[in-house]
């Protein structure tokens, strides 16, 4: 009773009446900060093998010597097989997968993205365990050509020799499929989609055909990324690439196998995000730490082992980066070091995280760690729409009673009214009693129709010819300029309230907070660098400073303008000109076609995020901000 | 019933009697050499063990297994057919099954079998029922006792007796399987312990653990049936023992010290000198051709240690070793005792060559140098199947068969037989089957449909279809299944990688059958069977250690909170001068109170807890 008569009293507190605004900024200063201590020793951990089973490193490997010579052979066979048409390629690659004695397969795939044709052909073969009771699969992968679109000669031949080596053994308790994409990220997206998939049919943006040769249920798959030819290449570092579509990552157990297996066993130093000198320092771990964040943002593949995330297949792609004294033997003896790992598996990977950061090969950050950060700046929003919600349901003090400036000492001029409670009594100005009625229909409409309008944006640079894709864009940021502006000028000549507006911030805010950190739990980058870029919209308010109107509407142009910076399209062009792929920052034609194809052809969901999701609040807070301005020159 | 083996006393007795009177006595064995393409080898081991009715009604046995056939007296089972089987049969490239799949199992066990029973009386039959698969259980070695009731079906199509059963004796089929299982040396034992010759002579002391279950394909039945004439009269039991496998010739090969199959050296390696390339260090590696060279004792670690024949040596030889081999293709003969085999000219260029054992102290071994020419694949098998579970996720997997009528002018009639445990629940209204080439035409079609559904935790659901494949027909059957959510008990204690799933039961009618002019059943064609291999089910797991600290993290935290709240509520803090002055029965109680505690105080206890006490007092005139 007597806390909850406290609470109630210090609820008209005007001092927590003015507290979200700061609240907001130090949830998110605390939000940023704590991403910068993530890399210190007292808040991440060594990685270490949850799983018992897998027993990392701990068999002999027998890949060498006479297979050292087939596998040269196969390279060359490879390089000459490059330098054919696609058909006698795969033709070429099919042929000596049925040699070595597997059942092999093509499927082609064609997608249609931004009306571009993004077509191949996967070859792939299945090496059915001797011992193996048919029920479940590890795939072994190398892409014909790799993620950054070199012919991936040895990596091919290695799968090859790989395949020929594992088929002598007897041990295997799962099937190995080898699987050769056309291409790093849509030949096995439209592999691993077609194993998974339920429909017979192919559609028309999706011409994805199904799979002849099927085993059972995968339980991972390793990539192989070896783009050198025949003459040869030793190399220095493996570099373990984990990121899958939609930020979805590998058990952490195969990584650290992978890890574990190449430096532990075979002296192979393991890099990720290619930092091939990383000395572990607390600037080194936050910019792998960084590294992390943006790939994971973007939720794109990173490699041809990408798109087996979402199917809960936790793949891995090893890629030999560097200049040094390792041969493709050292990668292939932990190629079958981690197959005999993954062998072992009683059941699917699940002991380890899902979850993490990494900061180095052995140093990660679990989920528990990092998330606050995201969880801070979400919260900022919701907190900030709070103090809105209450904000909106207080009377206003009339002009007369009270100037917005005025001192304590001059609100006794207002009307007091003598409250009673118990033995204490109180004189309290008469509006601090009275409770506005919320007007919701309209700042719901609003809300709900902005985030329908989000769907314009998101069609059209999704659907749009690859040609026309920067015009989309250009179209966009008009439409991101025009539309808040043509609805504050049209609401509020209707009679729109600054309640009202108030509520529409507040409602916004809200879907922001809860949304956010809801993503939070699933892809926390892409939640924590949208929270960020969003972080301002806290602090938006419509209040005009100047009762005249020509400063009013100077006022009004810059802030809007400087409020644009953080918009959706603005951003954009800002990413594109320091992604530096295009002529210049204007030239987005490469980037919005990455968006188009990772939203086409492989659901990634970041274009959803930031059209739907992030666009309407930006659009929603540039319309209170102008709504301010708007109203201020209509009453003059 | 529970008498019965009393009585088997006096009735060992009467062996003289019916040896001489048994007619039916017989034990003969026969294995079958077959090389494959891709350096394969088949052996097909078969024994077959019959007594007269009435001896086995005396419990007077001869061959016939007498643990056997007491379980199969006491749980009045007619007919039997237990499976083990393990690994893929590769019909692409070997071809058609041996025995017309007829002696296979699905992965795992199956068990199959008539027991004689009344449709209206089901819990005498079920209780029979599971007297058999726990006898069975404890003869094999297996957990043939988990199949329950959830895993027992009563399928209508799939099966029919091979055994000739009275008229009027209503027996009743039932069905299990055990796609889990793993068959291992410890069923092998038990099952050559049931042979007269127990493994030790004849062709089953090739039969070695270490081989057998080094075999890529391999399958263990055990089929007894009643074998009566004509008339229903003078009938006979028979058990079949089979044992058939497909093995790794190169594999098996690699001597028991050094099974790791290294890298050859490279001058061991054939390459292709023909390759540009070619060179000291590169070397592209011939294609496997020819078949490789092979002997018994190379592949099985032992010659046959003589021969089994048991009855008088002065009946006529037989020859029970058969051997396929080309036309062309040497056979070395081994063994001095043993006679030349006896060859069979086939068409196509192929041979058969049967060979007797000789008696037991000589031992019997053939060789065949390696060969150029790849042995030909037994002949096309008549229909391909491969079955999968797709979907991913929290959607509902559908289950898809695909069968695929290889030949170009015979038109099949099929039976398909799924059992599916109970937390898979089929939408039979999904249930389609879609043609995917152009052959099918409109015949291809479901023609019956026999649907069981599924009981909660007491009874598995049964899909029974027959359906027609018009040559060089593909067609696909699926349809969706639900998931269900088992309660956390029902997981096993084991490491869990998902719910194994019994392959699907697919019976190729014969033509006969559909030919309404022949009607005898004696020269009525087998139909052959297939199996798909087993599925895997993920069900959505607990992770078993987060209850536990999801229990204790709360339970913390709630001990916390409600501690501190509790308090606040609870407790009013008050400055001491706004204590009201208390009155004097207050005071009265108070100095009681002090009295006490001076007096328990002065008897030994320490000030400290006095001095707490004086506290608590205070805290309770606050309050």
């Amino acid at each position: 009773m007597a806390l909850s008569t406290r609470l109630l009293t210090i609820r008209k507190s005007p001092v927590l009446l003015k507290l979200p605004p700061y609240l907001s900024a130090l949830c998110i200063l605390v939000g940023v900060a704590w991403l910068f201590l993530l890399p210190l020793n007292d808040y991440s951990r060594q990685t270490y093998i949850s799983e018992n089973a897998i027993l990392p490193g701990q068999v002999h490997t027998y890949f060498g010597g006479s297979e050292h010579n087939v596998f040269r052979a196969y390279r060359q066979e490879v390089y000459h097989l490059s330098h054919q048409n696609e058909a006698d390629r795969n033709a070429g690659l099919e042929r000596i997968l049925k040699e070595i004695g597997l059942k092999t397969a093509q499927q082609p795939y064609h997608y249609k993205v931004a009306g571009e044709d993004i077509e191949g052909t996967n070859v792939y073969g299945l090496l059915q365990g001797p011992r193996a009771d048919a029920t479940e699969a590890m795939v072994l992968m190398a892409a014909w050509t790799n993620f950054d679109g070199e012919t991936n000669w040895s990596g091919v031949a290695l799968a090859l020799t790989m395949a020929r080596y594992f088929k002598r053994w007897s041990i295997w308790s799962k099937d190995i499929l080898v699987l050769i994409p056309a291409d790093s990220t849509y030949g096995s997206e439209a592999w691993v989609s077609a194993y998974h998939s339920t429909a017979t049919e192919a559609t028309s943006t999706r011409n994805v055909s199904a799979l002849p040769i099927k085993a059972g249920a995968l339980q991972g798959a390793v990539a192989i990324d070896y783009a050198v030819g025949p003459w040869g290449r030793r190399f220095d570092k493996l570099d373990i690439q984990y990121d899958g579509i939609n930020g979805a990552l590998p058990n952490l157990d195969l990584l650290n196998t992978a890890v574990s297996v190449a430096s532990g066993q075979l002296g192979i130093g393991c890099t990720l995000h290619g930092m091939v000198k990383h000395k572990d320092s607390y600037r080194d771990r936050l910019e792998t730490l960084g590294h992390g964040l943006a790939t994971q943002a973007a939720g794109h593949a990173t490699g041809p082992h990408s798109p087996f995330m979402p199917y809960h297949v936790d793949a891995i792609t090893l890629k030999t980066v560097g200049d040094g004294w390792h041969d493709e033997m050292s990668l292939g003896r932990a190629t079958e070091s981690m197959f005999r790992s993954i062998n072992n598996l009683l059941e699917h990977l699940h002991q380890s995280f899902f979850f993490y950061i990494l900061l180095n090969a052995n140093r990660f950050v679990s989920i528990g760690n990092y998330l606050p950060a995201a969880m801070l700046v979400a919260g900022s929003f919701s907190i900030t729409a709070l103090g809105l919600w209450v904000e909106s349901g207080r009377a206003v003090p009339s002009k007369k009673e009270v100037k917005p400036a005025s001192t304590d000492e001059k609100k006794k001029g207002a009307d007091l009214k003598v409250v009673r409670q118990g033995g204490d009594v109180a004189l309290v100005p008469v509006y601090e009693e009275k409770v506005v009625e919320r007007k919701l229909s309209v700042p719901a409409l609003v809300v709900l129709g902005m985030h329908l309008a989000g769907i314009v944006p998101l069609y059209l640079l999704n659907n749009t010819h690859k040609d026309y894709l920067p015009f989309a864009l250009l179209g966009t940021m008009l439409l991101t300029l025009l539309l808040p502006f043509a609805l504050a000028k049209t609401l509020i000549s209707q009679g729109l309230t600054v309640k009202e507006i108030q509520i529409t911030q507040c409602l916004s805010l809200l879907l922001l907070g809860a949304t956010l950190s809801t993503l939070a739990t699933l892809n926390f980058s892409l939640a924590f660098v949208i929270s960020l870029v969003c972080s301002g919209l806290c602090f938006v308010r419509s209040r005009p400073r100047s009762t005249n109107s020509a400063v009013n509407i100077a006022v009004g142009t810059i802030t809007a303008l400087l409020h644009s910076t953080t918009s959706p399209p603005v951003v954009i062009y800002g990413l594109n000109w320091y992604l530096a792929k295009g002529e210049g920052w204007y030239d987005v034609k490469w980037l919005l076609y990455e968006m188009a194809k990772g939203w086409a052809a492989q659901d990634v969901y970041t274009s959803f995020v930031i059209w739907v999701i992030w666009w309407p609040a930006w659009a929603i807070s540039e319309f209170v901000l102008l709504s301010g301005f708007v109203r201020s020159v209509e009453q003059a | 019933m529970k008498l019965q083996p009393l009585f088997a006393l006096p009735a060992t007795l009467l062996p003289v009697v019916f040896a001489a009177a048994d007619p039916h006595a017989a034990y003969t064995e026969h294995l079958d050499l077959h090389p494959l393409p891709d350096g394969h080898l088949y052996a097909g081991f078969n024994f077959t063990a019959t007594t007269s009715h009435a001896a086995y009604e005396a419990q007077h046995f001869r061959y016939f297994p007498r643990s056997l056939a007491q379980i199969l007296q006491h749980t009045r089972t007619a007919e039997l057919h237990l499976r083990f089987a393990f690994g893929r049969w590769d019909d692409e490239s070997w071809g058609a099954r041996p025995r017309g799949g007829r002696r296979e199992g699905g992965t795992g066990a199956e068990l199959w079998a008539w027991v004689d029973g009344e449709e209206d009386h089901p819990e005498v039959l079920e209780e029979r029922w599971g007297g058999l698969v726990n006898s069975l259980s404890g003869l094999f070695c297996a957990s043939l006792n988990f199949i329950d009731g959830t895993r027992t079906t009563r399928p209508v199509l799939s099966f029919e007796p091979e055994g000739t059963h009275k008229h009027g004796n209503e027996a009743q089929l039932l069905h299990g399987t055990l796609p889990h299982e793993v068959v291992c040396t410890e069923n092998l034992t038990p099952f050559l312990k049931l042979l007269p010759c127990q493994g030790k002579a004849g062709i089953s002391s090739l039969l070695d653990g270490h081989k057998v279950f080094d075999a890529n394909w391999q399958t263990m039945a055990i089929d007894v049936r009643p074998l009566c004439n004509a008339k229903g009269e003078d009938c006979a039991l028979e058990i079949q023992q089979t044992v058939d496998m497909v093995l790794d010739v190169e594999r098996s090969m690699r001597p028991s010290h050094d099974p790791i199959p290294r890298p050859l050296p490279i001058e061991q390696i054939e390459c292709d000198t023909s390759k540009e390339y070619h060179s000291d260090d590169t070397c592209y590696p011939q294609a496997p051709s020819g078949a490789p060279g092979w002997s018994l004792r190379k592949v099985f670690g032992q010659p046959i240690n003589g021969n089994c024949d048991l009855e008088s040596a002065d009946a006529t030889p037989n020859y029970p070793i058969t051997l396929h081999v080309p036309a062309d293709h040497p056979v070395e003969l081994l063994s001095s005792a043993s006679l030349p085999g006896k060859e069979e000219k086939m068409n196509l260029g192929s041979t058969i060559i049967h060979y007797p054992l000789p008696p037991h102290p000589h031992t019997f071994d053939i060789s065949l140098p390696p060969h150029p020419q790849p042995p030909e694949p037994r002949n096309p098998p008549l229909l391909h199947a491969t079955r999968h579970l797709t979907g991913h996720g929290l959607d509902p997997p559908i289950l898809t068969t695909t069968l695929s009528n290889p030949s170009l002018s015979k038109n099949l009639t099929l039976t398909y037989l799924d059992t599916l445990p109970w937390f898979l629940r089929p939408y039979i209204h999904t249930l389609r089957l879609q043609r995917l080439s152009r052959a099918c035409g409109d015949s291809a079609e479901l023609q019956q449909l026999f649907y069981t559904p599924a009981r909660d935790r007491e009874r598995g659901s049964k899909i029974e279809l027959l359906l027609h494949l018009p040559a060089g027909c593909t067609a696909q059957l699926s349809y969706g299944v639900e998931k269900a959510v088992l309660r956390y008990a029902e997981y096993p204690p084991d490491a869990n990688r998902g719910f194994d799933v019994a392959g699907g039961i697919i019976k190729i009618l014969p033509d006969s059958l559909l030919d309404e002019q022949v009607n005898n059943d004696s020269k009525r064609e087998a139909a052959s069977y297939l199996r798909t291999p087993p599925l895997l089910l993920p069900l959505p797991t607990p992770d078993f250690s987060m209850p536990y600290n999801v229990i204790i993290l709360t339970s913390t935290v709630l001990a916390l909170g409600f501690g501190s709240v509790f308090n606040l509520v609870v407790r009013r803090f008050v400055l001491v001068e706004e204590v009201p002055a208390a009155g004097l029965p207050t005071r009265l109680r108070d100095a009681v109170r002090a009295l006490k505690l001076r007096l328990s105080s002065l008897g030994g206890r320490s000030g400290v807890e006095g001095k707490a006490g004086r506290v608590a007092g205070g805290t309770t005139v606050a309050g």
